[in-house]
């Protein structure tokens, strides 16, 4: 069965390079993209024009991203029983240290910061892969929303 | 007969009494301090004493029976005459008591002030005036000498550039000058008397008061030369900053205050106009700081896409298009990396000016070790030998004294000829609170014209592709050396390595 990932990320140049790095990692999984912070939460809500979407296996969320930024959609998936147990990533250019806590603080799982370089992207993405998508054992029972 | 010796009898009698009364009266004459001359209505002399002997120059009998005006040439006689008008008891009771200032005029033909003090004398001759006579040249001499003394501190007080007010120890005004009459408003004649809280509504009388306390001298000496800042106030009611210099003033009234006031309105102003220009430089200096941060930091997001990109298309593409392609691809992707690089060390550049820590007691020893650690590869890969002497403690922040050591030695590592490079930090006292630290290598040295260069952002002395770098690491030094109050320079020669040195202050504890 495919692992179904959700990015939320509002520069499609860090979503195309992301599925490239992904492409190339796992070609198995299905990438879902919501470009703003309200379209990630109608998303994992089934809202809208997302009634058929799947519950994601991870979640990849940037922090700065237009309409609800990021801390506040970790805020609500990590207050909503049902949404609190997906593996919620945080993938920012940010390095400051106050977003860093603020990130822990809200129960994000973890805290990854886009390198620079390609390779070295492309080399955390096949991270990501490797251990959200590969080595780690998530609940089967999904709740339903 | 008998009628005629009771005749002379009497006339004895009477001559005896008179000649005792002449003799009384000559007694008295004589012990006066004063000169004494008896007038007749006429203005001749009819009597005087040793006194008045002495004071004019003459002999007794040279002046009895002499006119009163050979001694004094004006103002006497002329007053008996005037006198005679009236009845002479009236006018001369008019003028007992009252001392008349007139000249004397000695025997030499010289003349003296004198004052005379008249007082009518009944005799068988009519009423005599007696005059006493004083000699008052040294008065006059004194009163002279007073008033020249006071008309040059008049001219001194009013030829002050400055207000000067005169206050006596209760705070009035005794005392002021044109400058303070135009400062304050006021014409003299108003200020004089009043209050000089006043004028001065805080401040000054109450240091007066509080002064009371101590001696008055002491109080005063304390605050002599220190200009205290008050407010001044007009007659119209408006305020002024004023600035006060006191000093004690000995006189007959005891110690008065001159308060030199000077109106310091454009001075006060000037001031908060460079307070101003001040806060608004530093506000500047912290924006530009703000400015270079985010704008390197803001920077890099639109950077990251086009070296991703360009990676991407190298990655996909290499050797797929023509070759051409290749190397315009090989060129972007080179220059978006050392844009990135750029970019990078800009941000560390300006993080060493806006976001060091306090300077705090610090092993310089300990921050080489750290700085060598984080070398530890680039010292293995070169085979460099990197000694030192023992270190002080200094006065500094520690990640960026680390910063420090790591990036000279990193840089004597660096710019190595073939051989061992060798690297030897140490350092020497300058003065009683200052290090000076060595940071000498053996390595390619450096031209003398480029000493100021190398410490300047981006500057390089090499290609690319002899040494990789962005040119910021000695850029880096200075500015975190100059933060901690010191200085950074260098010492080389071509082929003969190079020793930087840079001054640090010692840690304040005894070590």
């Amino acid at each position: 069965m495919p692992k179904e990932v959700l990015l939320v990320e509002d520069s499609p140049g860090d979503v195309r390079l992301t599925q490239e790095a992904f492409r190339d990692a796992n070609s198995s999984i299905h990438l879902h993209v919501a470009s703003d912070g309200v379209e990630a939460m109608a998303f994992l809500r089934h809202e809208a024009a997302h009634v058929r979407a799947p519950r994601p296996d991870l979640i990849l969320l940037d922090l700065n991203l237009p309409k609800m930024d990021g801390r506040e959609v970790l805020a609500r998936i990590k207050r909503d029983d049902s949404l609190k147990t997906i593996p919620t990533v945080i993938l920012t250019t940010s390095e400051a240290e106050v977003d860093i806590v603020k990130s822990y603080q809200l129960q994000a799982n973890c805290y990854l910061s886009k390198p620079a370089q390609l390779d070295a992207f492309e080399s955390l993405v096949k991270s990501i892969n490797d251990f959200w998508l590969t080595k780690v054992k998530l609940p089967q029972q999904r709740q339903s929303g | 007969m008998t009628a005629v010796f009771s005749d002379i009898n009497v006339r004895k009698d009477a001559e005896k009494h008179l000649a005792q009364m002449e003799g009384r009266y000559r007694g008295l004459l004589e012990a006066a301090p004063d000169a004494m001359v008896v007038v007749n209505q006429g203005g001749e002399i009819v009597l005087l004493n040793l006194q008045a002997e002495k004071q004019f120059g003459y002999q007794r009998d040279e002046l009895v029976g002499q006119k009163v005006k050979n001694i004094i040439p004006e103002g006497f006689a002329e007053r008996l005459i005037a006198d005679g008008t009236r009845t002479a008891a009236e006018a001369l009771a008019q003028q007992i008591g009252t001392g008349i200032e007139l000249n004397g005029r000695r025997k030499d033909g010289s003349d003296f002030p004198i004052e005379i003090m008249l007082s009518p004398l009944e005799s068988a001759e009519g009423i005599l005036v007696t005059a006493a006579i004083r000699d008052i040249s040294v008065r006059k001499e004194a009163e002279k000498h007073l008033a020249q003394m006071e008309g040059r501190y008049r001219g001194l007080l009013e030829a002050a550039p400055d207000a000067m007010v005169v206050v006596n120890q209760v705070g009035e005004i005794v005392l002021l000058n044109v400058q303070a009459e135009k400062q304050f408003g006021y014409r003299r004649d108003e200020l004089v008397g009043q209050k000089v809280k006043n004028i001065i509504p805080e401040g000054f009388a109450e240091r007066l008061i509080a002064d009371a306390l101590r001696s008055a001298e002491d109080a005063l000496a304390q605050q002599i030369g220190t200009g205290i800042e008050l407010n001044g106030r007009r007659k119209n009611g408006s305020d002024f900053p004023i600035e006060i210099m006191l000093s004690p003033l000995e006189s007959a009234e005891g110690i008065l205050v001159t308060a030199a006031i000077r109106d310091i309105t454009t001075r006060k102003k000037a001031e908060a106009h460079l307070l101003q220009k001040v806060e608004e430089l530093n506000r500047s200096n912290e924006e530009l700081g703000q400015f270079a941060y985010i704008a390197s930091h803001d920077l890099q997001e639109p950077l990251r896409m086009v070296a991703s990109y360009t990676q991407l298309l190298s990655k996909r593409y290499k050797g797929k298009l023509d070759s051409d392609a290749d190397e315009f691809i090989a060129f972007a992707v080179d220059g978006a990396s050392r844009m990135q690089r750029l970019i990078h060390d800009l941000l560390a550049y300006s993080r060493a000016g806006t976001s060091g820590k306090d300077l705090l007691d610090t092993s310089s020893e300990e921050a080489l070790q750290e700085a060598l650690i984080n070398l530890r590869g680039a010292i293995a890969e070169s085979g460099a030998l990197v000694t030192h002497d023992p270190l002080p403690a200094v006065l500094a922040d520690e990640m960026q004294l680390i910063q420090l050591f790591q990036n000279l030695v990193g840089n004597a590592i660096k710019y190595q000829s073939p051989g061992v490079p060798r690297v030897h930090i140490s350092a020497a006292r300058n003065g009683a609170r200052k290090w000076i630290f060595s940071v000498q290598d053996n390595g390619l040295g450096i031209d003398s014209q480029y000493f100021e260069k190398i410490f300047g952002v981006f500057q390089r002395l090499h290609k690319r592709e002899e040494f990789a770098g962005t040119g910021i690491g000695l850029a880096i030094c200075k500015k975190i050396v100059e933060r901690h109050g010191g200085s950074i320079s260098v010492e080389s020669q071509p082929g003969q390595g190079s020793t930087f040195r840079f001054v640090l202050a010692g840690s304040e504890r005894k070590s």
